[in-house]
């Protein structure tokens, strides 16, 4: 098994910086799933195809726009009609490509294609907001749901993966460009890098 | 402005692109008539006030909007996933 | 303490000393002072000189509205000019500047101006300077002659040029009610609003909240306003469903109750704390707005209404019981209303001598004759001020008024007075309102203009309807917040007030008619006579007017003459005031930094795109380029090359032996679904239902229009699983083009399409010895030319690695396009590199990869430009007849297949000398004649195979050309020279090499 290597290089650099008057406000990880994939249903097979992904993931997504699940190994999410972004464990995108049939949608595997930026702690819904115009409050946003949206020309997908914890998944080639975006915003609150 | 997209919310007009007239109707692709082909290429009908567009969530879920929109005010009178309201209507090539 | 400074009383901080700098000269204020408020406890009173005529100014006002004391502020390196005083919170260290004076404010040369007056009335530049030439000193000529003087003595503040070092940067908010303004009104709305469980935000643009509570010495509840507005902001404050937001301007109302404001997160302060922006840039979006952004007090105008000393009455009132200052030693009042009283009262509370108050009105309320009393004057009632004198002021002239016909009767008695208090009435701040509703009706009572009708989610309260008094603010504030929280209108006991009973309708008076000059907009210097001037010359509308005169222009926006210069345009065309209109709010509400509209630190606008393979180009010593976002090595340089020996010995290389390009920048789309084909039939001019699995197939896609629009190879990869590629610059558009067919145009087909441009890693190794370094490292598959034909696919293994090969040239040699997980790339690469090793594999950059397909006649984008069609391009062999396909219909249009239009062909330069790109070729070869252009060349380069520099173009005719000569003609580089149009194919016509 090769190693994946993270896009985002030099730019990764372990440690605490910005205004830590209050100690960090929050903390930025890498999050690495072994698989990112986008599962995709004909229309009127958006049902059939969740419980698919229910199947392999014991995921049980409802089928409201925007809505996701946070689970034991896997995360999944909505990201726009029929749509899902579904990352976990190894293997997953084969495992869904058998569940999914030709008839209920396609499976399409971006494990490398796309990165998982994390952003943790009291002050995250504050910084996400200097970067997207989301409502970022848990009543907008609960744990587990998903939003589609873009910072300029960086498009992002970001699940709130905890109460103060979101995910953001970007265009692998924007990965450095968005983290030192992040690291940037987060400079203010005071930021630690793990 | 903010386009209420049916996936998404109401979202800015940035994240969104302008993908034209939706009251046109595409020709039959086998059929030759230039004139016909033209007047969808080329002519559009620039209406002060109520007008159907189509909008592309691009910054968002991709999917394109039908959007009901008052050229003068901006106001919105209703907005569909393109996809299902053309579904609805049936009977396209 | 100064002499101005009151003992006790105010907001201010006495114990906290600080230290600030004006003209260079310091100066100490205290803690809660602005500098407009610590220049007049200090006694300096002429701040600035005006715009046109250098007269003398001083502080007129208080708050935003300030038209007179801007200066220009120096911090963090770096100046910014046209700062009103009065928004300047003060802190220690801090360096303001005069502006508009030289040498110096006191005694400044263009002061002269003044006597030029009548010379730079309404519309002198445009009498002036435009139009012909007649005579010897009119016209657009003597414009040029005088530009740089007058340039030099007009104007406000001097930008500076030195780059702003400064932090700005921008949030995004919601909430279901917004509050705008934290005075009484606004407090009492956000607190309905909060504790009917709605998410608040409220803004105030002062760096307390209270507004008019802070300086109207009334009690609420008992207690001091300033006091009880503070524990209602701290209430606020604590909430978890409010944001109380100070120091923040809402400065414009948009679409879908969208509102715009501005954050001073670190104006106030001597230094920011790390990551701390300057300014911050608001976008909220709110359910439900409620404007109580209170009134503006509005000015009398007469002869010398400017003087350093005269000053709103509201202002003078604010010093004093906010600011502990008494901003004269001898006050008098001018009023036509009764709040001005109140101001009277609280100057001599704070210690001021009130010498006179003249009011225009021959009646006033008992509660203004009580305060009246309090300050210790009789007023002189229907008196009004027609003159003042001194630099600084000394004296006003007095005359007997009639309020009723405007007429002045009597002697002018002089007044000695160094500080002239002057109230117009009050209009409510309706700037906001007219962003987001219809047109504003007059009041014929409170002679102001009130709030629209909203035309968006918006409510009133407090001054801003036209509620003046305390108690209503209070009562109209709630009544604002329920509503906007949905909640029933509430009848719990409201705070109670304590306030003189005033009468808060004004005298309609809003100009005193005598000899001298009268303002209205003091930061553009306009007066009364260029307004009746403007109106003798036809400039009506109150459109022209204000374009005619600038009245109401500028940084203050005519917060303070809006209305007078209205009355007067009303008076001179004989019409009531609101049938000659008002001109509308447009944003900014005031002056916003164009940082914080810019906003963003970190390349926001423009991210680094970077292909997996970067970092070793860089180790490389590669020399990047972009290429839209993406960076893409140019060339890799040995010591002391120059780029075109780079470029040179690495594209020899390829075709010598075998080079490697990084390819991950390609657009890639998964294409998938049981109607894929059947789509890419539809998309691609020529069929790829027919293509074999596990095969590629060169693809060009025609825009609607029948003009060629991309190209590139797309693979089949399963029966109903297509890698689509597409050239780096369109990746985007194409897929827009794709999604926009699928969702509007055939709905009914099934297939989905996902960006993988950045799932996949993409190395192209081609070469004569491509197949054998490949051999050398790929497992899993064989790369023979059996198993992997030209335009063949196998799936193997490099180094541990999942890989998919794909047997592509675009650089017409035996060459394989490598494909593997993004993660992946570099560890593959460097395999790459390593099995390439004893062939000499050379990496090559953007600069070989061009020469390589210019050699070959490959079309880019500089070919497919938008403009050509698949002929032009000779491409028309992929343009199928058994099917139509997008553009079909109209590619075969007589304008598309003229003969003349221009075509692709390959030109070599006769001379020996490089092409350039972009340059016309012509016919003629003569520099003096060159004749008509024939075509221009679209790429070009040293090719290392035919020892020549050659280029393509796109030449009127085409192929029919071919064999002749022409010439080059480049004027921009100064470049003409002698070519032969030949075959684009240059190298290898038959194809041999790749096939090999």
């Amino acid at each position: 098994m090769v190693e994946r290597i993270s896009p985002l290089g030099e730019a990764f650099r372990p440690g605490t910086y910005g205004n830590l008057a209050e100690g960090p406000g929050v903390t930025l990880t890498e999050a690495t799933p072994v698989t990112i994939a986008e599962a995709a249903a004909w229309p009127g097979s958006a049902v059939a195809l969740s419980g698919a992904i229910e199947t392999v993931t014991g995921l049980s997504l409802p089928a409201a726009p925007g809505a996701g699940v946070v689970g034991g190994g896997a995360v999944a999410f909505s990201i726009g009609p029929g749509r899902y972004l579904v990352a976990g464990a190894e293997g997953l995108s084969t495992k869904l490509q058998a569940a999914i049939s030709l008839d209920m949608g396609t499976v399409t595997d971006l494990s490398h294609g796309r990165a998982a930026l994390r952003i943790a702690g009291p002050r995250a819904e504050w910084v996400l907001s200097k970067l997207f115009a989301l409502d970022f409050s848990p009543a907008a946003f609960p744990v587990g749901e998903g939003r589609a949206t873009a910072h300029h020309d960086i498009f992002a997908q970001i699940q709130r993966t905890g109460g103060e914890q979101f995910d953001i998944y970007v265009f692998r080639s924007f990965a450095r460009a968005f983290w030192q975006e992040l690291c940037a915003a987060a400079e203010e609150t005071g930021y630690e890098v793990r | 402005m903010l386009i209420p997209c049916p996936h998404c919310g109401p979202r800015d007009v940035s994240e969104f692109s302008y993908q034209g007239d939706a009251t046109r109707t595409r020709p039959d692709p086998a059929s030759t008539d230039v004139k016909a082909w033209h007047d969808y290429v080329y002519n559009r009908s620039n209406p002060a006030g109520r007008h159907s567009e189509y909008w592309q969530h691009a910054g968002g879920c991709r999917t394109h909007l039908l959007v009901t929109r008052d050229t003068l005010t901006h106001e919105i009178q209703a907005v569909a996933f393109a996809r299902a309201a053309l579904n609805e209507g049936a009977g396209k090539p | 303490m100064s002499a101005r400074r009151t003992s006790t009383g105010g907001l201010i901080d006495r114990s906290r000393t600080v230290r600030f700098t004006f003209d260079g000269k310091t100066y100490t204020g205290c803690a809660g002072d602005t500098l407009a408020s610590a220049l007049l406890a200090n006694g300096i009173t002429l701040v600035g000189r005006s715009f046109k005529y250098h007269r003398p100014r001083g502080v007129y006002t208080a708050g935003v509205d300030e038209p007179n004391a801007l200066v220009t502020v120096f911090k963090d390196g770096v100046r910014e000019p046209n700062i009103p005083a009065t928004q300047i919170e003060l802190y220690e260290g801090l360096e303001a500047e005069s502006q508009n004076r030289f040498p110096s404010l006191d005694y400044d040369i263009s002061a002269l101006n003044q006597l030029a007056g009548p010379l730079f009335g309404a519309g002198f530049y445009y009498k002036t300077f435009m139009g012909p030439v007649v005579g010897p000193i009119k016209g657009t000529r003597f414009w040029m002659v005088c530009e740089h003087f007058i340039r030099r003595a007009a104007g406000l503040g001097r930008a500076g040029y030195d780059k702003d070092p400064v932090r700005y940067e921008r949030m995004n908010a919601f909430c279901d009610v917004l509050v705008l303004g934290a005075g009484p009104a606004g407090l009492m709305a956000a607190e309905a609003a909060a504790k009917g469980g709605r998410r608040v935000i409220l803004a105030e643009q002062e760096p307390r909240a209270g507004g008019a509570a802070n300086w109207s010495g009334e009690t609420i509840d008992g207690k001091p306003a300033a006091g009880w507005a503070k524990t209602m902001a701290e209430r606020l404050a604590a909430m978890d469903n409010v944001r109380l937001l100070t120091r923040t301007t809402v400065w414009g109302y948009y679409d879908g109750n969208n509102l715009a404001a501005l954050e001073r997160v670190g104006d106030h302060l001597a230094a920011r704390p790390p990551g701390a922006p300057r300014h911050r840039h608001w976008s909220i979006r709110a359910e439900k707005v409620v404007l109580a952004t209170g009134a503006f007090e509005r000015p009398i105008v007469f002869p010398g209404n400017d003087r350093p000393g005269v000053m709103l009455a509201g202002a003078a009132e604010r010093y004093a019981n906010q600011f502990g200052v008494v901003p004269g030693e001898k006050v008098a009042v001018f009023t036509n209303n009764d709040s001005a009283y109140r101001a009277a009262a609280a100057l001599k509370k704070a210690g001021g001598a009130v010498i006179a108050i003249i009011d225009v009105r021959p009646e006033i309320s008992a509660a203004a004759r009580g305060l009246a009393e309090e300050a210790g004057v009789v007023p002189l009632l229907g008196h009004a001020v027609v003159g003042t004198a001194g630099k600084r002021l000394t004296k006003i002239m007095v005359q007997r008024f009639d309020a009723a016909t405007g007429r002045l009767s009597g002697d002018v008695r002089p007044v000695e007075a160094d500080c002239l208090a002057v109230s117009g009435g009050w209009s409510p701040a309706i700037h906001l309102a007219s962003q987001a509703g219809r047109n504003p009706a007059w009041d014929g009572r409170l002679n102001a203009f009130l709030p629209p009708e909203p035309t968006q989610e918006w409510t009133g309260a407090g001054a801003f309807t036209g509620a003046m008094t305390t108690a209503e603010a209070l009562s109209t504030g709630r009544d604002a917040g329920l509503a906007a929280a949905s909640k029933k209108a509430s009848r719990a006991k409201l705070p109670e007030v304590a306030a003189p009973a005033l009468e808060v309708n004004p005298a309609p008076v809003f100009e005193i008619k005598a000899d001298g000059k009268a303002f209205v907009d003091l930061q553009n210097d306009v007066t009364a006579d260029d307004v009746r001037l403007a109106h003798r010359e036809g400039f009506v509308s109150v459109e022209h007017l204000k374009r005619y005169t600038t009245l109401g222009m500028a940084t203050d926006q005519g917060k303070t003459s809006n209305v007078p210069g209205l009355a007067i345009m009303a008076d001179a065309r004989g019409l009531p005031i609101p049938d000659v209109g008002t001109t509308r709010f447009r944003p900014p509400f005031s002056p916003v930094s164009i940082g914080s509209l810019a906003a963003e630190k970190h390349q926001h606008f423009k991210p680094d795109r970077l292909t997996p393979i970067h970092d070793w180009h860089v180790e490389r010593g590669a020399r990047m380029m972009e290429v839209g976002l993406w960076h893409r090595p140019m060339i890799y340089g040995d010591p002391g090359e120059t780029v075109e020996q780079a470029y040179i010995r690495e594209a020899a290389a390829v075709r010598a032996s075998v080079g490697i390009v990084d390819v991950s920048t390609l657009g890639k789309i998964a294409v998938k679904g049981p109607d894929a084909a059947e789509f890419l039939d539809r998309v691609y001019t020529n069929m790829f239902s027919t293509l074999a699995v596990g095969k590629a197939r060169y693809g060009l896609m025609l825009r609607e229009d029948g003009i060629a629009f991309d190209d590139g190879t797309t693979w089949r990869l399963g029966e109903h699983d297509f890698l689509m590629t597409t050239t780096t610059a369109n990746a985007g558009n194409v897929m827009q083009h794709l999604e926009y067919f699928l969702d509007v145009v055939w709905p009914d087909l099934r297939v989905h399409l996902t960006s993988v441009t950045d799932q996949w890693a993409g190395a192209a190794v081609g070469g004569p010895n491509a197949r054998k370094m490949l051999e050398a490292c790929v497992t899993r598959s064989k790369v023979d030319n059996e198993t992997l034909p030209f335009m063949g696919i196998v799936h193997g293994e490099i180094a541990g690695a999942p890989v998919m090969i794909c047997r592509l040239s675009f650089s017409g040699e035996l060459a394989y396009e490598v494909y593997c997980g993004a993660g992946h790339g570099t560890h593959v690469w460097e395999a790459l590199m390593e099995a390439g090793e004893p062939f000499g594999i050379t990496p090559y950059g953007m600069e070989a990869l061009g020469t390589l397909r210019i050699e070959k006649g490959h079309v880019t984008g500089a070919e497919i430009d938008g403009r050509t069609t698949a002929r032009d391009l000779y491409l028309d062999w992929m343009l199928s007849k058994k099917k139509p396909f997008i553009g079909s219909a109209l590619m075969d249009r007589e304008g598309l297949i003229d003969k003349n239009r221009i075509r692709l062909v390959g030109v070599v330069s006769l001379d020996g000398q490089p092409l350039g790109g972009g340059a016309h070729i012509v016919e003629k070869g003569s520099l003096e004649d060159l004749g008509e252009s024939i075509g221009h060349i679209t790429a070009f380069c040293y090719s290392p195979a035919l020892s020549k520099y050659i280029g393509l173009a796109l030449v009127k005719g085409g192929k029919a050309r071919h064999g002749t000569r022409a010439f080059v003609s480049d004027a921009l580089r100064k470049r003409f020279g002698p070519v032969e149009i030949v075959s684009h194919h240059f190298f290898d016509p038959e194809g041999s090499r790749m096939h090999g």
